[in-house]
């Protein structure tokens, strides 16, 4: 009997792990993926290695890659971009770290309070999450982002936009900055040369300006892994959860066990109550299937998988909102063209943004040649010059939106990709009930039945709708006050890569599926700790920092109500990721 | 089936298929072949000839998928030339685009087989009577009857249906619906006889909200997977696009599995200018910080 299992190392988890084994629990952590213990062994640069999401080492798949990928249904043009592994999604993200808009909670009072998704708060205030906030970013570490070229030139079109730049944590309105984020800054040699000789730790730390933060990060060459620039939680959460009794005083390590895919939740009745009790998982290599149980359990699967396991557990659904409510910021993707160079794609892939609350936010983005073949032809409107797809929406970009590709595309990146900028638009969009994640009628693969994804994309809120459209035109003067020469707006078919609130908590017995301690209300003893769990799309920001928040605030929560522990954030420091302490004691385990 | 009942909608579907250009004279698969009665095939002769079948299918959805590749990235090979959209740099058939989306439609795509050989079969039964009038082909009622046996054959019994034959079936359906003259003339396949415009047209048919052809596909399965076959067409129409695209700019062509190393430079790399001097550790891009800010506190 475990005190904890944690379900999934992804974004969330481990930072439940990492808190409990703090406290000197015993924790158990079950990943479906690859453990990427030795990524200078495992990992490349390349995109198509890495990104190939059938047979990539970043993919929705068991480690052994010549095992085909599990197979998720889309019902619709739309591409839903899960990884496996410890690290999850944080494997290949760019390390931003904004908070939520505080609009986003129930406390806000501000003149333009209606403007948001008021039925969907969290159901508490934004205050009440600062500490978490704080707690966070002092042990990722979050830092203010260097600037590179890209950045720059996203500045100069942000200073053509009469808005403020933000000086604080809190985003109070419109106004753009550098990221605040969670990448160590460059240090010694990195960021000032290209000599590989040049770029070994400790001669170099911190982001070495490499670009490969969509490949992972294992860099600067022979740091430690807790020394590595960009704080995926298996660089940052994962290395202190596994190395607990070093830094932490009576703390305990976790036990991390991967390719090890959790097919069922098991309840009992207790005093009334329908508790969690433990969980089934088949070993991908075996198949081999192992039961273990604890007196608590935390789902952190993600978005798709969390329902997935729910309905396969056959666990109530009494409001039916299981997997509904799903949010994904309904992203688009503008892009100008330039005649000077714009430095894409070097450096951290986004080191700068521009907030633009209640309507959502931008970054300016970095990729790779494939990827960003990828970008300009996931559209829903079909090919630029051939056909709309029933859309093509014009504005102040040039033409009918849609796919650049083929010759159009060719054109466009013989300049160099590095006279493009490519700004990601992020919209702040409603909960809907009809975005949702419900079991599919295919056939079941070895883990049971699988998840469906639906977005109604063609019939989103209204608000939803404009805040997407007039973020997009904010990109486009953003492009052009930078200097674009011209400017294409792709019309992104649903790119679900910020994910949240499939199992969301609410202030509404009625539309949630979690209490505001992210306790479910159906099962006692079944929390949720990662982007499900979250009310709401936080207004648009990057949601890691806001869900490792939340999970820092349920690991207290935890240790409250079922070890009858007192809480910690409020009354100690948090001990820093990258401290010194665990690079020695993952020295000794060969990590 | 018996000869007379290999009506005319059954030799349109194996035309537009593409399978009949790849019989008969300069073809794959020889008349001789098909030479015996259908009466007895299912006997005698319809095992080899699945057999000799299977590799043509093969050729024919490779054929297919190079019009599919140099459709995302034209270069300068006779599929860019006959789309129209000649080009003096490396395009998809440098990169071995075609390779990419084979190895990956046959070997990676976790597409359930029991939806992938429905929806093959359906290709091959439920689309025939189009009401498009196709320019002829030469074979007899007789051989026509043994292909469309032999191929019947190889989709009810063969336990994995490679993903490619159904997507370049799809993909020639929708050619000779955008262009019937599509099946005839140079290459095995009417997707890669199209022009760039016309391969175009063929997307829009399958991206369309209303599309005919998934609502036909749809009529083929049983409910709860009425909807899903259709939303999955929806889904691959986008996909194939966007994976042509992205294979064609990857390092796949050059990428060594033993060593990890690459031992070219990418057609990607060469055509964006990206990484001149290959892989690095790090760039020398770091100009400072935004206002001299490196800290902002509440």
């Amino acid at each position: 009997m475990r005190d904890v299992i944690v379900i999934g190392a992804g974004g969330g988890g481990p930072v439940v792990a990492k808190e409990l084994a703090a406290r000197g629990l015993d924790v158990l952590v079950l990943e479906a993926g690859p453990r990427h213990a030795r990524p200078r062994e495992q990992w490349t640069s390349f995109e198509n290695d890495a990104n190939n999401p059938l047979s990539g080492y970043f993919r929705l798949g068991p480690t052994d890659r010549s095992k085909p990928a599990w197979f998720r249904e889309w019902s619709q043009n739309s591409f839903v971009w899960q990884l496996s592994g410890v690290g999850g999604t944080t494997q290949h993200f760019y390390g931003n770290y904004p908070r939520a808009y505080p609009g986003v909670f129930n406390d806000y009072d501000k003149p333009d309070r209606a403007e948001y998704d008021i039925n969907h708060r969290f159901p508490f205030s934004y205050g009440e999450l600062v500490p978490y906030f704080e707690w966070v970013e002092a042990t990722a570490p979050v830092m203010t982002a260097a600037m590179g070229t890209k950045e720059a030139v996203f500045f100069r079109g942000c200073e053509t936009l009469g808005l403020p730049v933000q000086t604080t944590k809190t985003t109070h309105g419109p106004s753009y900055r550098p990221q605040e984020n969670a990448i160590l800054q460059p240090g010694g040699n990195a960021g000032r040369t290209t000599d590989t000789n040049l770029l070994t730790y400790p001669n170099a730390t911190g982001c070495t300006f490499c670009g490969y933060c969509f490949q992972g990060c294992m860099r600067p060459v022979g740091a430690p892994r807790n020394q590595f620039a960009k704080r995926s939680t298996d660089n940052s959460y994962v290395p202190m959860a596994l190395t607990a009794d070093v830094w932490a005083p009576g703390g305990r390590p976790v036990e991390l066990i991967t390719d090890a895919y959790v097919t069922r939740i098991h309840t009992e009745r207790r005093a009334g109550a329908l508790r969690a009790s433990g969980v089934t998982w088949r070993d991908n290599v075996s198949g081999a299937e192992h039961r273990e149980d604890a007196k608590v359990v935390v789902m952190a699967g993600g978005c798709t998988e969390n329902p997935r396991l729910w309905f396969n557990s056959g666990l109530p659904n009494p409001n039916d909102w299981v997997g509904r409510g799903y949010t994904d910021h309904f992203f688009d993707w503008v892009i100008g063209s330039f005649d000077d160079y714009t430095g894409n794609p070097k450096g951290v892939g986004s080191s700068a943004r521009l907030d633009f609350p209640p309507y959502g936010g931008l970054e300016n983005v970095g990729l790779p040649p494939a990827l960003n073949a990828f970008a300009t032809t996931l559209s829903d409107s079909g090919i630029r010059g051939q056909y709309a797809n029933g859309r093509g929406p014009s504005g102040p970009w040039d033409g009918p939106a849609g796919r650049v590709m083929g010759p159009e595309l060719k054109e466009l990146v013989a300049g160099g990709l590095d006279r493009l900028l490519c700004v990601l638009v992020i919209t702040d969009d409603d909960v809907e009930a009809d975005n949702r994640v419900v079991t599919s009628a295919l056939p079941a693969d070895e883990n049971g039945p699988i998840p469906k994804v639906t977005f109604r994309h063609r019939s989103r809120t209204a608000r939803t709708t404009r805040n997407r459209e007039f973020m997009a035109g904010k990109a486009a003067q953003l492009l052009r006050g930078a200097g674009a020469k011209k400017v294409f707006r792709i019309d992104w078919a649903p790119l679900i890569l910020h994910v949240q609130s499939s199992m969301r908590m609410g202030e509404s017995e009625q539309n949630s599926v979690l209490d505001p301690n992210a306790e479910s209300r159906a099962v006692k003893g079944l929390f949720i700790a990662d982007n499900s769990a979250l009310a709401n799309g936080l207004g648009g920001p990057n949601p890691t920092l806001t869900t490792q928040a939340l999970a820092t605030r349920t690991a207290e929560k935890i240790f409250q109500l079922h070890f009858g522990g007192d809480p910690w954030v409020r009354a100690e420091s948090p001990v820093v990721s990258t401290d010194p302490r665990i690079s020695v004691r993952l020295g000794e385990l060969g990590l | 089936m018996s000869n007379s009942t290999v009506a005319l909608g059954r030799r349109a579907f194996l035309a537009r298929l593409g399978l009949l250009g790849a019989v008969g004279a300069g073809g794959l698969l020889s008349r001789g072949a098909l030479a015996a009665p259908a009466a007895n095939a299912q006997t005698d002769a319809l095992p080899g000839l699945v057999a000799l079948l299977r590799p043509v299918l093969a050729e024919l959805a490779r054929d297919t998928l190079n019009g599919l590749s140099v459709f995302a990235l034209p270069g300068p090979d006779p599929y860019s030339a006959a789309q129209g959209t000649p080009s003096d740099t490396p395009g998809a058939m440098e990169a071995r685009t075609t390779d990419f989306l084979i190895e990956a439609l046959d070997n990676f795509v976790p597409f359930p087989d029991q939806l992938a050989r429905p929806a093959g079969a359906a290709l091959a039964t439920g689309l025939a009577d189009t009401g498009i009038e196709l320019p002829g082909t030469d074979l007899l009622p007789g051989e026509l009857a043994t292909l469309d046996k032999a191929l019947a054959a190889l989709l009810e019994n063969d336990a994995t249906l490679p993903l490619s034959f159904p997507i370049s079936g799809l993909l020639n359906l929708l050619a000779t619906q955008v262009n019937p003259l599509a099946v005839n003339g140079p290459f095995l396949s009417p997707f890669a006889r199209l022009n760039y415009a016309e391969k175009a047209r063929a997307f829009e048919l399958l991206e369309g909200p209303d599309s005919d052809l998934v609502a036909l596909l749809d009529v083929q399965f049983p409910e709860p997977l009425k909807a899903s076959v259709s939303g999955l067409l929806k889904f691959v129409g986008g996909a194939l696009i966007e994976f042509a695209s992205f294979g064609s700019y990857t390092e796949y062509a050059v990428f060594d599995r033993g060593t990890r190393q690459l031992t070219g430079r990418p057609v990607g790399w060469q055509l964006t200018g990206y990484q001149p001097d290959g892989p690095v550790e790090g760039w020398d891009d770091f100009i400072g910080y935004y206002q001299g800010r490196t800290e902002v506190h509440d």
